[in-house]
Formats: structure tokens, C-alpha cells, sequence
């Protein structure tokens, strides 16, 4: 064998087994491995953006196969004579040509000779066409199955990690917290078979699963409390937040949490909800600079807008498309601005004035609290108006001027007849009468403190839309264009509309062949720490092809025939073997990025849970849901510093009180400037989608570790926690453990516990200032009952395990 | 492969994102391309594209559109205009803003300062009598009077001229090079950023010019900041002593030891490093800010103001000391430009703000022997208009933004000493070429004696020893670059 064949053998190692044939006749995988190559080196020019008459187009069949003057780069009739055998071999006339930026390797070349030689047959890059679901290679768990199929020989599942171990990874997974220890507890003494099965359902039924995983979609859609350009003012909009943790948590389906962001307002009748999710339509940054151009605004605007869904649902950069067709993926710049012109119509104003009430706005209940009071009053109100309406079946009483009012009257204005002074129950004397109006004033006040969202809302008469020509607002050219989706992933579904609504329904048709697959990529992401498509912002040439292709198109079609369940498909994925193991590195597998999927998941966690671990441990965690955004500590005159004079985020004032103690994802996020605990442990600024954070490891981190102000009080606070609750240290280091790693100290941890206890204990107990001046640290009061030498030598142990491994891992 | 094997590689692959104190590329080649970076390179230094002119930029950024006519651009001309409409001519269909887009007229307005020729090695350099001090190193400076952008509004400009692009969301220049340069002291961060005071602050910064967007975040600037913690989060808590931190760290990584025993992570390793390289930024950092050891001529060359914290005097000084200390990689953001009613006023304050520090900084790096190897970079996101917005009178006027020509200057790291680049026409309104003919460049394909914004930031990297061309990062499927498709190297202009 020489070193190609030994080369191409690694390469497709992975690969289903196959009955071994000599390297020449192997059938080349033209979707896997050759129109990534010409994607990437040839299409710069021979692409769908080709425009020279004379240049050959090498993205399909029929272009390779044209006659040019006698010659054709693939020739059916002399396969072996093709042009393009000719070229890539060719050193005085070579293609790629010698300045070429990207140049073929020998492999390549020896590769797309034998694909030509084989017949130099086309297919649809993988991800175009509609997933098939495959059936499973062998019996078991279907996820099993798929991963195993591609374990080298002799290779098996690693081993499964405690049961402990398990629990805390399952619930960071779910929940972006460890389990709580009466529920470890209880799982670690459930001998049922089920037990696990129990434990995946508790932590579903969590309402700190929503909160965890509407997060991943709050980066994906770049939610953020200020308009993010220029003044950097704040957004009414977190009632679409709290909206995203409502409908997770009601595990609303996926296809119908798509259809009403997008067009929930096309909706007959919308629902209060089905409008507040349309703020996913106004979330795009916006402006209100003094003196920019209306016009240059509308257009960036319907930019962000249409590429956001590039990112989000198609896995596409549409980016290259606003100013000329596509130089890799077959999308044109009409199909573009096809595409924006969905979004094109919506009402609000191009700059945003600046306001909190950028126009159009709702006015909705501002925390879940409020929420929940607010729907228990909209049903006693729908019940008192059932029994109100009881009264016509004794005509009599009213005259019929008063039921043909009712019959075309909405429930508040029912409502108001009913409270009506003149109106006939007051004159019938009707108890309702009474009920009613206490009722009516119990909604005017709930009411009076509702909060504003922004919404989307159509105009009655649509924007023309045309293709701007280099992307330039002032450069409108060609015929007006109508909605439409991309040629290429199907066209609108039967009897869709062209507007919102319709493109809804053609992202989330059966037939349309990415969403699916780049949902379920993402929720493959979050369960194992790295997708199966390792670019999951990119789906299209460019993007890598997927570990387990038949794995994702099982689990893409799992995921439509499921009705779009979301908590289905994590209860598929948390329960198989390959989620269930060991974490350890394998080094025999030679896999460091894990490819395999022959270990379980090992990462940073994200900024936020580490926040919440921390809280959580502490017990200083507030569960308040919802609301605005809240401003824990953080360093004087960061907001200032970069803030315009006449912006109203330009001074941070902190919260006080049990505000400071919410979930992170509460934390007030200016996109000019978020919360640097955020930033520094990889958060996006939310101006732009991110589907994939990156996970740094830098010296300012541990400097945030140790010292920022709410860290350490929640180091104190664990301290305390520890001290009250347990008697020795040895018992206090055991609750420690367990709350932070779901597992309690072997002999080398507890020694160095031990040992820093110590010294911190004689250092601090001859100097009571320190002491002191480390447990004032934060807001919340110390009790002061506690010995405070005992206090800070456990306070600087509890911030050293925090900013350990132990805590920021998930393992 | 043996496990210790396997895991020396990995901790090789990770030590190349960006931390090893080797030159350009390092972090790059962690990226898929990084091999087709440095594939063909004509350089003799290892990791950079061809040999570079300057180790580091200091990147003074006058935020908001300092006025060229009342600093830099001499038009005694347009005094003969004073008050008269701008004629069409010279507008030439020029879009402006909505700001002044409703003005009857265009009033032509002269700038009242008066400019003084200054010796350098060309044709000459005019300065207002706003600049006095940095008139003193004309013959260090490369004055280009014909950079011009398309954005004519801060927000966008400023993403534009810092990021490569006017919307947001991608990385900015700061971390474009702190991707392709690496660092060389690993006590200090790599990108530093300063935000220097302005009575004026209009305007706004955004994270996003110092920040990475699809980057990974660890390339983006750090805040050197003159509030506070001159890092964010350098001081222990109340009641930690240094010694506190040793025995936390110890026990730390006896804790994340264990960790590394049960799972091999080399990432576990990696992490203990960047405690240990926080302990010791806690002493390094201080040792920068402490100017104690600074001379009495020091503070002569930059003015009693340097003393102050946070001053454009003390944010230059900390830049030259920033640079003998390896950082390559340098900005200080000045606010306050946006002079559209009082302009005399703001920029008389303004240019006293910056005036000294600009020229100390040069005076202070050429008598150390550095300036030859770092790049200074001074200017804004645009410039003013050649008419007023507001009312005119002799002793007050406003500037509308101006895309079309603006002033901006580089001086040591490379760039040719002495002279001025491009030429605008009688009101500084249009760039022109040698004759007076107006030009009409776009980014597109360049023009001689222009400079885009884009032909900025390729020279800048050029001079990086960085090809602006095979710098990219790929993010979903693109190969992304500072330029865009865009920016031409001003040969002119380099030594």
C-alpha cells in the first residue's frame, strides 16, 4: 500500500465496514469527499457565481459536462480524458492556476481523478436533501446503535461513570444545576429499575429546565435589553425571554415555537403569547443615531434579520448573498432579498427613537408571578361571563338591543356590561353584578403595573422589495420581488402564504431539509458538549460533514415524527449508553475532540451556571422567574466609560435585595457592554446570533474566580452554610463535595482541604480585621454568632473549590 | 499512541490558541487555515507572512470625527468663501446626513485657526495652532489627507473602521492582531485597551471594537482601566494577602490535580497555568501602573497631567510603558470629536487633551530607540464638513460628518518619516490627485493617493509583518478577513 491508500484507509476508518476492495474501485463518497474540495477550491470561480460565458461551472453535472470548443472538464463519453483530469495534473496550465490562494493536495487530486473515473457523478450536498430515517444498524437504543456502528474494532462503550457522577451531569445537562441533595439522595437509594428514568422525569419537570435551556436560544436569537447601536438605550422585550422559559417548560412543540415567533401575529385572533413571541421578529439591534438615513436602516435591518435566520434555522451564511450570488453554496442574490422580503413588511418604524416602547408594543403582565395571577384572572373572568351570559335564557329581563351588544361585544367589553351601572345585571340586581366589578378592578390594577414588548405587526400594504445591488440601500434594481424561500431546501408548502406565516411553515414542513437537522444538532451540542456537525452555524458546503450522518438524520426525523418534542428528544439522548459514560479520556482511541463519541462529555460550563452553581450552593439562589433584567455587583464606572451622555444605560446601579441572587439568565444584558463576569467566560454580546460559544481558559478568569465581590460572598455564604449545618470538618468537607461535585473528598482532596483550613485558620485568628473585612464582602449580612476565624479560613476554602475544576467542569 | 503521548500533543495543540509567545500565525494556525497561512510565506521571521517593519501598533482612536480643516487640511482658500453656499460642484451628489440634510443653505466655513508650515521631508506639513506640540515631530509623521469611508454616521463608522464591517459582529482589528500576533509576554495581556478622558463624551464606545466577535473571546482587548482595579478583578478581596492567594492556588491545583488523575484532560493543566499566569499579573500589573520610577523629564516631556490616571497624557505614558514590557498591541480610545454646534470650543479642549501626549509619545519611543519598531496610528471614524451646521459666525461654527476625506496619521514602525499622502481639493471637501482633478475612489479598487479604511487596516498589518489578504479566520464556511474583500497596502507610505 502506499502512503495515499494508507491515508484514505484512516480516513474512512469511520466509515460503515465494507468488503475491502482495492482503492481505485472503492466508490468515492461524492457528497462527503468531493464537493467539500470543489467547494473549497474550485468554486471561487467555477461556482454558482460564475458569470463568464466561456468559464465552465463545476457545481453541477451538467455544467461540468458542457462542451467547451471540443473538450469538456468531465467527458462521459472518455471519462479519462476529462479536462479536469487534464488540468489538476497539468504543471504548465495547472488548475487550481499557481497563484491560486487554495491549492489541491496530491491526495485530492488522486481522489477527484477517481471520482471522474468512476463516472464523475453528482449528488446534492448532504444537507439539501430531506432526511430519511435510517434504521438502526443494530437492535438497543437507537443512539447506541448509530455510535457504535463506527467504534474501530474491538472497541466498546467506556465504562459507566458512579451513579452520583451520573445524577450531576444528567442535571447540569437539564436543569444548568446540580441535583439537589434530597433528590440525589433519593436517586442514589432508588434500587428500581427505573431509577434513572425517574430522575430524567424530575429534573423535565423542573421549571429551572426552561430557564436552562431557553438560554441556548436566547444566544441563537441575540436577545438583549437594549436596542445595541449607538445610544444603547434599553428594550422593553424580556416578556419574550420569560415567554421562551414559559413555552420550554410547557415543552410547547418545537414547530409551533418556531411558526409563533415568527409570525405569531399573522395568527387569526393572536393570543397575548402568540404576539409576545414576535419580539424574536424585533430582536435585531436598531438604532436611532441623529442624522443616519431611514432607508440605510430598513435595508440593514431586513440584513440582520435574514441572515439571523440563516444562522438559527437554516445553518446557512447568507451573508455573501446580500451583495452577489453565492460564491459556495447555490443561493443567489435574488433569492436573498426573496428571502428578506418576508420581513420586509413588518410595521415598526426603521430607527428606534430611542425608546423603551419602540413601536409596535404590547402591554403584558412582567414576571411569571404576575403571569400566573393574570391567566387565574382571565378564567374567572371567562367563567363569570358564562354565567353572565346564563342570564339570556330568561329573555325577559333584557331587552334584545343588550344581547345583540353582547354577541358582538369581546370579553372585556362583556365584561364592562356586566360592571355597566345602567346595564341590565346592575338593574336586575344580579349578585354577578357585585362579583363583576370587583373582578373588573382586580384586572385595571393588574393591569396598571403590566410591562411593555415589542411585537411584530404587518403593514397593511407590504414594502416592495428589491435586490439592492452590492448590498446598497440607494442601489434598488430590477422587477419588484415576491417572499420566497430558497430554491434549494423546497419551496413553500401548499396554500402557505407568502408572508411570515408561510415561511414558518415551510421552515418547519416535513420536506424542508435542514431545520431539523441543525435543531437537533444544537440539542445534540448542549447534551454532549459538541454537535455532531461540528460547525453548527454552518450546514452548507463549507461546514464539516457530520461525525454520524445517519445518526442525525434519524434523530432529524425522531424530532418531526415526535411533533417537535423537545423534551422527548433529550429523554432519548440523556438515556442512552452513549451519554452514560465514563468521561475519562481514552488515549488508545487517539480521539481528542471526541469524534467518536466513545466517552461521555467533558467541558466548561457556561458562564452563567457557574454564576448559578455558586448561588445555588451558597443557598443565596432567589427562584423568583421572570422579570427585568437584574444588575448584580459589578465594577464602578464600566457602563460610563464607553456609554454616550444621553444614553439611559450609561450609569450601572446595582440591585439591591434578593434581586442580586437571580439565575444568570436574569442578569441585565447590555449588548454594548454585558455583565463582565458574563463576557469573560465566553458569553456573546448578543448583537449578532451565536450558536456555538467558545469555551477560553485565560488568567483574567481566575482573577474573576477570586476575586470578584460576588464570589466571594458566595464563597462566604457556603461557609456558613457549612459551618451551621454539619458538626466536623470532615462532614463539612463531605457536604462541600456533594454539593459541588455530587461526590464527597478521597484521601489527597481531603488533605489539602485540610491543610489550607489550617493555615487559613491560624492566619485569621490573629487578625480579627481581615477576618472581618473578607466576611463583610457582598451585601447579605454574615451571622455573626459563627466564630469569624472559622468563618474566613472555610470562606477561603469554599472560594478555592468554587473556582476549582470540581465546580466549572461538567464531568 | 501512548496516553502521556497523546496528551503532550494535545496540550501543544491548545498552547498554540493564542498563548505561546511566538510570533504571528501561532493562534491562527489553531484555525483550520492556519497551515494554508503559513504555507507560503516569504518571511525570515518565524510565523509572520514577511518580515516585519514594526513588533507593535499604539493605536490613538479620536473618537467621533475630529475636524480635518481645523487641525490637519489648510485651506486658506475657503476664507474667500466664508458664509457663501458650498457649490453643487463640490457636493457632487454627496449624501448627508439628516442632521444638516434639512439646512437651507451649505455655508462654506473657513476654519478659524491659523496654520504654520512645519519643516519635514517632503512638501512641507501644515498644522493649526491647535497642535502645537505635535507640529514639534512633523518630521516623524505620515499625514494621509485622503482616507475616506462610506459610513457617514458614528455608530456604523466606527464598526467599520475598527471591525472591517459597519454591522456587528465581527472581530475587531485589536483582535485580528492579537490573533495573528500572539503575545510576547505572557505576565501581561496580549491587547490592551485604554478609554482616555474628554470633557466632551459624546458619543459611545462599544465592546464590540475591542472585542472578537465569532473569535474566541480570548482575543479580545483587555481593559486597562483608570478606575477601580486597572484590570478588572487584579485585586484579592478585603482581607486576602498575597500569601492567602499562594496557599489558595496550591491547594487549587492540588484539587484540579486530582481531577487531571481521574480524567486526563489536558485542559486541567492548562487551566492551573492560567492561575498561576493570574498570580503573577497581580504583580505585574501593579509594577506597570506604579510610575514612581518614572523621571522628572518624563513628566516634562508628557505634562504634569500624565500623573493623573486616566488622562490622554498617563495613557500614552502607560503605552510606551505597555510596549517596553512586550505588549504589542496597543489602543487608546479618546471620545469627544463629534463637534457639530461649538466646534471651537470642544476641540480647543480636545486637542489640549491629546497635543502633548501624541507628541510625547513619539519624542519618548524614538529617544528609547523603539519608534522605528512601533507603529502609532492617530485618527478618527470620518471627518467634518467643509460647511457649517448651525449658524456661522467668525468666532463659532459646527461640523457636520464628513465621509469623503479625513485626516490621519502614522508615525514610526516602518511607516516613510516626514511626509503627507493624498490631496483634497480647495474646500477639503473631495480628494483629488496631483492636478486638482477630483477623484471619486471606491473600496473597490483602489486609487492612487487615497486611503481606504480598509487600506488602513491592510498597511497596518503589513507592517505587522501580516498579510491582510491570508490573515482570515473561517466562520460559518467564510473565510473571514479584517478587509473584508477589500484594502490595498499603501506602498507610499512605508519605508
Amino acid at each position: 500500500m502506499n502512503r495515499t491508500l494508507i491515508l484514505l484507509a484512516a480516513a474512512s476508518a469511520f466509515a460503515a465496514e465494507q468488503p475491502a476492495l482495492p482503492a481505485e474501485e472503492k466508490p468515492v463518497d461524492f457528497a462527503r469527499e468531493i464537493l467539500p474540495v470543489l467547494s473549497d477550491k474550485c468554486f471561487v470561480c467555477h461556482g454558482p457565481d460564475t458569470r463568464k460565458k466561456d468559464l465552465v461551472r463545476l457545481d453541477s453535472f451538467e455544467g461540468a459536462t458542457r462542451d467547451l470548443d471540443g473538450y469538456k472538464a468531465i467527458n462521459p463519453e472518455a471519462l479519462a480524458e476529462s479536462e479536469i483530469i487534464v488540468r489538476i495534473n497539468d504543471a504548465d496550465d495547472a488548475m487550481p492556476p499557481e497563484n491560486a490562494k487554495k491549492q489541491l493536495t496530491a491526495d485530492e487530486r488522486k481522489l477527484i481523478e477517481r471520482w471522474i473515473k468512476q463516472g464523475g457523478k453528482y449528488a446534492k450536498h448532504w444537507a439539501f436533501v430531506p432526511p430519511v430515517k435510517p434504521t438502526p444498524p443494530s437492535s438497543g437504543h437507537p443512539v447506541d446503535a448509530f455510535v457504535k456502528q463506527q467504534f474501530p474494532e474491538g472497541t466498546g462503550f467506556a465504562s459507566a461513570p458512579d451513579r452520583s457522577t451520573l445524577a450531576r451531569r444528567l442535571a447540569l445537562v437539564l436543569t444548568g444545576l446540580p441535583p439537589e441533595p434530597e433528590l440525589l439522595d433519593f436517586y442514589l437509594n432508588d434500587d428500581s429499575a427505573n431509577a434513572y428514568e425517574r430522575l430524567v422525569e424530575q429534573l423535565l419537570a423542573d421549571p429551572r429546565y426552561g430557564e436552562h435551556q431557553a438560554r441556548y436560544w436566547l444566544d441563537a436569537v441575540r436577545y438583549g435589553d437594549t436596542h445595541g447601536l449607538h445610544l444603547d438605550n434599553k428594550r422593553g422585550i424580556y416578556p419574550y425571554r420569560d415567554w421562551v422559559v414559559r413555552a420550554l417548560n410547557n415543552n410547547m412543540p418545537l414547530d409551533r415555537f418556531i411558526e409563533w415567533q415568527l409570525a405569531g401575529d399573522l395568527h387569526p385572533n393572536p393570543t397575548t403569547e402568540q404576539l409576545i413571541a414576535t419580539g424574536y421578529v424585533r430582536m435585531n439591534p436598531t438604532t436611532a443615531e441623529g442624522g443616519v438615513i431611514p432607508a440605510e436602516f430598513q435595508a440593514k435591518n431586513n440584513f440582520d434579520r435574514t441572515e439571523t435566520l440563516g444562522t438559527v434555522f437554516l445553518g446557512m451564511t447568507m451573508i455573501c448573498s446580500r451583495c452577489h450570488t453565492h460564491k459556495y453554496d447555490p443561493i443567489t442574490q435574488t433569492e436573498y432579498y426573496q428571502l428578506m422580503a418576508f420581513f420586509n413588511s413588518t410595521a415598526e418604524g426603521p430607527l428606534d427613537g430611542n425608546k423603551y416602547e419602540y413601536a409596535p408594543v404590547i402591554k403584558v403582565p412582567r414576571d411569571q408571578v404576575s403571569w400566573n395571577d393574570w391567566q387565574r384572572l382571565q378564567a374567572e373572568r371567562d367563567q363569570l361571563l358564562a354565567e353572565a351570559a346564563l342570564t339570556f335564557q330568561n329573555p325577559q329581563e333584557f331587552q334584545s338591543e343588550a344581547k345583540q351588544k353582547w354577541d358582538k361585544a369581546d370579553k372585556g367589553a362583556r365584561l364592562a356590561m356586566v360592571v355597566d351601572e345602567n346595564g341590565p345585571w346592575k338593574k336586575a340586581s344580579l349578585t354577578i353584578h357585585e362579583t363583576a366589578k370587583r373582578l373588573a378592578k382586580r384586572i385595571g390594577d393588574a393591569k396598571k403595573v403590566f410591562t411593555t414588548t415589542l411585537v411584530a405587526k404587518e403593514l397593511g400594504k407590504p414594502r416592495e422589495t428589491k435586490l439592492l445591488q452590492r448590498g446598497e440601500y440607494n442601489l434598488p434594481t430590477g422587477n419588484p420581488l415576491q417572499p420566497s424561500v430558497l430554491n434549494v431546501m423546497g419551496s413553500l408548502p401548499k396554500g402557505a402564504a407568502r408572508n411570515r406565516l408561510g415561511l414558518a411553515k415551510w421552515l418547519t414542513s416535513r420536506d424542508q431539509p435542514v431545520v431539523a437537522r441543525v435543531l437537533v444538532n444544537r440539542i445534540w451540542q448542549r447534551v454532549y458538549g459538541k454537535g455532531l456537525v461540528r460547525t453548527p452555524e454552518d450546514f452548507g458546503l463549507q461546514g464539516q460533514h457530520p461525525t454520524h450522518p445517519e445518526l442525525l438524520d434519524w434523530l432529524a426525523v425522531e424530532l418531526q415524527e415526535s411533533n417537535w418534542d423537545l423534551k422527548h428528544m433529550l429523554r432519548l439522548m440523556v438515556s442512552s449508553v452513549t451519554f452514560r459514560q465514563s468521561s475519562a479520556l481514552r488515549p488508545a482511541l487517539n480521539d481528542p475532540e471526541n469524534k467518536l463519541f466513545a466517552r461521555g462529555p467533558r467541558y466548561r460550563l457556561d458562564a452563567e451556571v457557574l454564576r448559578d452553581i455558586a448561588l445555588w450552593a451558597s443557598e443565596l439562589l432567589d427562584p423568583h422567574m421572570g422579570g427585568e433584567g437584574v444588575k448584580p455587583y459589578q465594577p464602578a464606572g464600566m457602563w460610563k466609560a464607553l456609554s454616550h451622555p444621553a444614553s439611559n444605560t450609561k450609569n450601572y446601579k446595582a440591585d439591591t435585595g434578593r434581586m442580586v441572587y437571580r439565575r444568570s439568565l436574569y442578569v441585565y444584558w447590555k449588548r454594548t457592554s454585558p455583565h463582565p463576569m458574563m463576557t469573560l467566560f465566553d458569553a456573546p454580546n448578543r448583537e449578532s446570533s451565536c450558536v456555538k460559544r467558545s469555551r477560553t481558559n485565560t488568567p483574567l478568569q481566575s482573577l474573576g474566580l477570586l476575586n470578584e465581590t460576588q464570589r466571594v460572598e458566595m464563597a462566604r455564604m457556603l461557609a456558613e452554610r457549612l459551618l451551621k449545618e454539619q458538626a466536623t470538618d470532615d462532614q463539612r468537607l463531605n457536604l462541600m463535595f456533594t454539593l459541588l461535585a455530587c461526590r464527597e473528598p478521597n484521601a489527597a482532596e481531603r488533605d489539602a482541604c485540610k491543610r489550607l483550613l489550617d493555615s487559613m485558620r491560624e492566619r485569621y485568628a490573629s487578625a480579627e480585621k481581615d477576618a472581618n473585612d473578607l466576611l463583610n464582602t457582598g451585601e447579605v449580612p454574615r451571622d455573626k454568632s459563627l466564630n469569624a476565624t472559622d468563618h474566613a479560613a472555610w470562606t477561603q476554602l469554599s472560594a478555592t473549590a468554587l473556582a476549582s475544576d470540581l465546580a466549572l467542569m461538567l464531568f | 499512541m501512548n496516553p502521556i503521548r497523546e496528551t503532550d500533543l494535545m496540550i501543544t495543540r491548545r498552547q498554540l490558541f493564542g498563548r505561546a509567545a511566538l510570533g504571528l500565525g501561532t493562534a491562527a494556525l489553531a484555525n483550520a487555515l492556519g497551515p494554508d497561512l503559513l504555507a507560503n510565506t516569504d518571511s525570515q521571521t518565524p510565523g509572520t507572512h514577511f518580515t516585519p517593519k514594526a513588533k507593535r501598533v499604539i493605536y490613538l482612536f479620536m473618537s467621533g470625527g475630529p475636524s480635518h480643516h481645523d487641525l490637519w487640511d489648510y485651506k486658506p482658500k475657503m476664507r474667500e468663501m466664508f458664509g457663501k453656499n458650498l457649490p453643487e460642484h463640490v457636493r457632487d451628489g454627496q449624501r448627508i446626513t439628516g442632521m444638516t440634510a434639512g439646512q437651507k443653505t451649505l455655508p462654506v466655513c473657513p476654519s478659524k485657526y491659523p496654520f504654520t508650515k512645519h519643516e519635514n521631508n517632503d512638501r512641507g506639513l501644515w498644522v493649526s495652532e491647535l497642535l502645537p506640540y505635535t507640529a514639534k515631530v512633523a518630521k516623524e509623521l505620515a499625514v494621509v489627507y485622503s482616507t475616506f469611508t462610506e459610513a457617514i454616521n458614528h455608530d456604523p463608522a466606527i464598526t467599520y473602521i475598527q471591525t472591517g464591517s459597519q454591522i456587528p459582529g465581527r472581530p475587531s482589528l485589536g483582535a485580528w492582531l492579537s490573533y495573528g500576533l500572539g503575545r510576547m509576554n505572557e505576565n501581561l495581556p496580549g491587547y490592551v485597551v485604554m478609554h482616555a478622558r474628554s470633557k466632551f463624551p459624546e458619543q459611545s464606545l462599544f465592546g464590540r471594537l475591542w472585542g472578537t466577535g465569532f473569535m474566541p473571546s480570548e482575543h479580545q482587548g483587555v481593559l486597562l482601566r483608570s478606575e477601580g482595579d486597572p484590570v478588572l478583578y487584579l485585586k484579592n478581596p478585603a482581607g486576602v494577602s498575597t500569601k492567602d492567594r499562594r496557599a489558595q492556588l496550591d491547594t487549587l491545583a492540588a484539587l484540579n490535580q486530582q481531577q487531571y488523575q481521574e480524567f486526563a484532560d489536558p485542559e486541567i493543566l492548562a487551566r492551573i497555568k492560567q492561575h498561576e499566569l493570574a498570580y503573577r499579573m497581580q504583580t505585574s500589573v501593579p509594577e506597570l501602573m506604579n510610575l514612581s520610577g518614572e523621571s522628572d523629564a518624563t513628566f516634562e516631556l508628557y505634562g504634569e497631567e500624565a500623573r493623573q490616571a486616566g488622562s490622554f497624557a498617563a495613557c500614552c505614558l502607560n503605552a510606551r510603558r505597555l510596549a517596553e514590557r512586550g505588549v504589542r498591541n496597543i489602543q487608546i480610545f479618546h471620545r469627544g470629536w463629534d463637534a457639530h454646534g461649538s466646534l471651537p470650543r470642544e476641540h480647543e479642549s480636545q486637542c489640549k487633551d491629546i497635543d502633548q501626549g501624541c507628541y510625547a509619545l513619539i519624542k519618548d519611543l524614538k529617544q528609547r530607540g523603539m519608534l522605528d519598531e512601533t507603529l502609532v496610528v492617530w485618527g478618527g471614524e470620518f471627518g467634518r464638513t467643509s460647511y457649517c451646521q448651525g449658524k456661522l459666525t467668525e468666532e463659532n461654527y459646527g461640523r457636520d460628518h464628513h465621509p469623503r476625506c479625513f485626516t490621519t496619521w502614522m508615525a514610526g514602525g516602518g511607516i516613510k518619516p516626514g511626509i503627507t499622502y493624498g490631496r483634497t481639493d480647495d474646500y477639503a471637501y473631495n480628494i483629488t490627485d496631483a492636478d486638482g482633478n477630483m477623484i471619486r475612489p471606491t473600496k473597490g479598487k483602489w486609487t492612487p493617493g487615497t486611503m481606504h479604511i480598509h487600506d488602513l487596516n491592510a498597511t497596518i498589518l503589513h507592517l505587522l509583518g501580516i498579510d491582510h489578504k491570508r490573515l482570515t479566520y473561517r466562520y460559518q464556511g467564510l473565510d473571514f478577513r479584517l478587509t473584508d474583500v477589500h484594502g490595498h497596502v499603501i506602498q507610499d507610505l512605508i519605508a
